[in-house]
């Protein structure tokens, strides 16, 4: 007779990556996210951001645009071109403060799954941001 | 030629009768002399040479009255149009002329032909003179001139125009001037509406608008100026209304400028504000629930102030990215009451800190909205921070919604608070407008209304607003139900229409819906 685990006992719970060199900011984001049953990884530049996230042991990807090493906009294409990466499982969610000319947004917007300006939401509303992303 | 041959023989034919009668006198006298009275000696000599004598004295004098008519009638044309004497003489008659008629009524035609030509010459001479001082002046003003015509068109042009608007003022005459000047206006006042509106009613007004854009090509943003418009009716000249430009590019850029530096600085409180919220989150979720309710209270009020911190800071970037144009909107089709709802959530708190409520009304049939998302947010947001700002405390702000008589979805958002002075009703809406009578009390940018009205603008929505003193102000906008966005926008871009919303509206009609 098989039982099922209880979810707290297996890994089960979804791993979000978050590349974000802004210490505090993370700080509070890993907060939020762990009190919400997510287990959280951080990285503080892009190019081990961009090692862990092809990894793809990950669900989510906060990707910072501003960030030591290689920007943002250069992870996410990596991560997005197929001769690079193989295609991963993780959503990636662009989190930044930086003002982007509206087309160069859509253009992130297009790569990306999902772009959140930091400074109009609170941890609270980032994890009710993810819980409502598919999968 | 055949006149003058004509009296020639005429004359010829005269002077051959006069001198055949002259010379048929002296024989006939000499006939008379020698056969029927014979006379002889001295007597015969003195008749014979009596009778040439005699017509010599008679028929010169019976002749030249004649032969000299035609040169008399000329004399008096001559004197009847020279200017010394024109009047004093009578103008010939030709008709009664019995030698050279036709020479002399052909040429008195001639000459007064001359005369007219003459007196045009010197007509237009005068005019060339007065035009030669009207272009002297007009051309040494140092400012853009133009002239238009009942039509719109540009009729004159001055040198300095020509300069400004880089065509030759030959290359600008002829042009409708909304053709020609690529003008943009910070309202829905523009030259044209004003034009519009003058022709019905007045024969002469005056007007000026501030920060008239003008495009020119190779101009990034085009030159900024102030234009002065004077309009009169049915102009004897045809000038019926005159266009003077002020040129403030350099003034106007650095106000863009010193607002595009501002946007950069204000960029910069962003990663402090997403902390500031996030730990008053933390606190407010782990020892919220433990605290007296004073500390509760301020917690609440610290969050507010926090958001509208946030607010300020994306209204300011806004606005730059307008006056740079690259506020772009994404159409989509949006359920409005969730619109509204999101929106007035989001500002609960901030009302529920000074005990203000925000009551919505929305009508239940509605259709869904074309619109841009993130601005109808800052839209709504705005409209409801303006209506907070204004009322007293426990006053309840109305946001109602429905579809209106020309089928667009109208939305309401009404307060009680001190409602705003008629007087300054028609600039509420302009950038960096503020009421000074309130500007101690309630702070803000002067951003807000300025932003909303650019945001429904955009949409092809209106703006307006109704308000009494002491009583409260509503502030209604339109927007475009999504099934009625134009189908050809629709087809090309599937659910997602880009528009670009620059925030200046252009003054022609083309330009508009």
């Amino acid at each position: 007779m098989t039982t099922m685990e209880p979810d707290t006992e297996t890994p089960s719970r979804k791993r979000v990556l978050c590349i974000e060199d802004e210490h505090f900011i993370s700080e509070l984001y890993v907060r939020a996210l762990t009190k919400a049953g997510y287990e959280v990884d951080v990285q503080l530049d892009g190019i081990k951001g961009l090692a862990a996230a092809q990894t793809d042991t990950y669900d989510i990807i906060l990707l910072d645009l501003m960030i030591p090493g290689a920007t943002g906009i250069e992870v996410l294409r990596v991560l997005r071109d197929p001769t690079k990466t193989p295609k991963l499982r993780a959503k990636i969610i662009i989190t930044t403060n930086l003002e982007q000319r509206d087309d160069a947004r859509a253009d992130i917007e297009q790569q990306a799954d999902g772009y959140i300006v930091k400074a109009e939401i609170t941890p609270h509303e980032l994890v009710a941001f993810l819980s409502h992303l598919d999968g | 030629m055949g006149y003058f041959q004509n009296f020639i023989r005429q004359f010829r034919a005269r002077l051959f009768l006069v001198i055949f009668i002259n010379n048929a006198l002296i024989l006939a006298d000499w006939y008379i002399v020698d056969r029927v009275v014979r006379l002889t000696g001295w007597w015969a000599l003195a008749a014979i040479i009596a009778a040439p004598l005699l017509t010599l004295g008679i028929i010169p004098w019976l002749s030249t009255r004649t032969l000299t008519q035609p040169t008399k009638f000329l004399w008096q044309a001559i004197m009847h149009i020279a200017p010394s004497t024109a009047g004093d003489v009578p103008a010939p008659k030709p008709e009664q002329l019995h030698l050279g008629r036709e020479l002399v009524t052909n040429l008195i035609s001639q000459l007064y032909q001359l005369a007219s030509v003459v007196q045009g010459v010197e007509k237009t001479n005068v005019k060339a003179a007065q035009d030669l001082h009207i272009n002297f002046v007009a051309n040494s003003l140092p400012l853009p001139l133009l002239a238009l015509d009942k039509e719109d068109k540009i009729i004159y042009a001055n040198e300095s125009a020509a300069k400004y608007l880089g065509a030759p003022a030959t290359d600008l005459t002829g042009q409708n001037v909304y053709t020609a000047l690529d003008m943009s206006f910070m309202s829905n006042d523009t030259l044209n509406s004003w034009l519009t509106a003058t022709k019905g009613k007045s024969v002469t007004a005056d007007r000026r608008w501030e920060r008239v854009r003008i495009g020119l090509p190779g101009q990034h943003g085009g030159l900024q100026f102030d234009l002065a418009a004077h309009y009169n009716q049915d102009n004897p000249t045809g000038y019926e209304t005159l266009l003077v430009l002020f040129d403030h590019t350099k003034a106007y850029s650095e106000d863009d400028q010193a607002l595009g530096f501002i946007a950069m600085g204000v960029h910069e409180l962003r990663t402090p504000l997403t902390l500031l919220r996030g730990y008053i989150e933390v606190f407010d979720e782990e020892i919220g629930p433990g605290l007296d309710p004073e500390m509760q209270r301020f917690m609440r009020q610290m969050d507010a102030s926090a958001r509208q911190l946030t607010a300020l800071v994306d209204n300011i970037q806004n606005v730059a990215k307008i006056e740079d144009n690259q506020l772009t909107l994404q159409l989509h089709e949006e359920p409005w009451p969730e619109m509204i709802e999101a929106a007035v959530s989001d500002m609960r708190l901030r009302a529920g800190v000074r005990g203000i409520t925000i009551k919505t009304d929305i009508a239940q049939d509605l259709p869904t909205a074309g619109v841009d998302h993130y601005s109808i947010y800052e839209l709504l947001a705005n409209l409801l921070d303006n209506a907070i700002k204004y009322s007293k405390e426990k006053d309840e702000i109305l946001v109602s919604a429905k579809l209106n008589t020309d089928g667009l979805i109208e939305t309401s958002v009404s307060d009680h608070g001190a409602g705003i002075d008629g007087s300054i009703l028609p600039y509420i809406f302009d950038k960096f407008y503020r009421n000074h009578r309130n500007r101690a009390q309630i702070g803000g940018t002067g951003l807000g209304l300025y932003l909303a009205k650019t945001i429904v603008e955009a949409h092809n929505g209106n703006i307006w607003v109704t308000s009494k003193q002491g009583e409260g102000s509503t502030f209604t906008f339109t927007v475009v139900p999504y099934n009625k966005l134009e189908e050809t926008s629709k087809a090309s871009g599937n659910t997602n229409i880009t528009r670009s919303a620059h925030g200046w509206i252009k003054n022609h009609s083309l330009y508009r819906n």
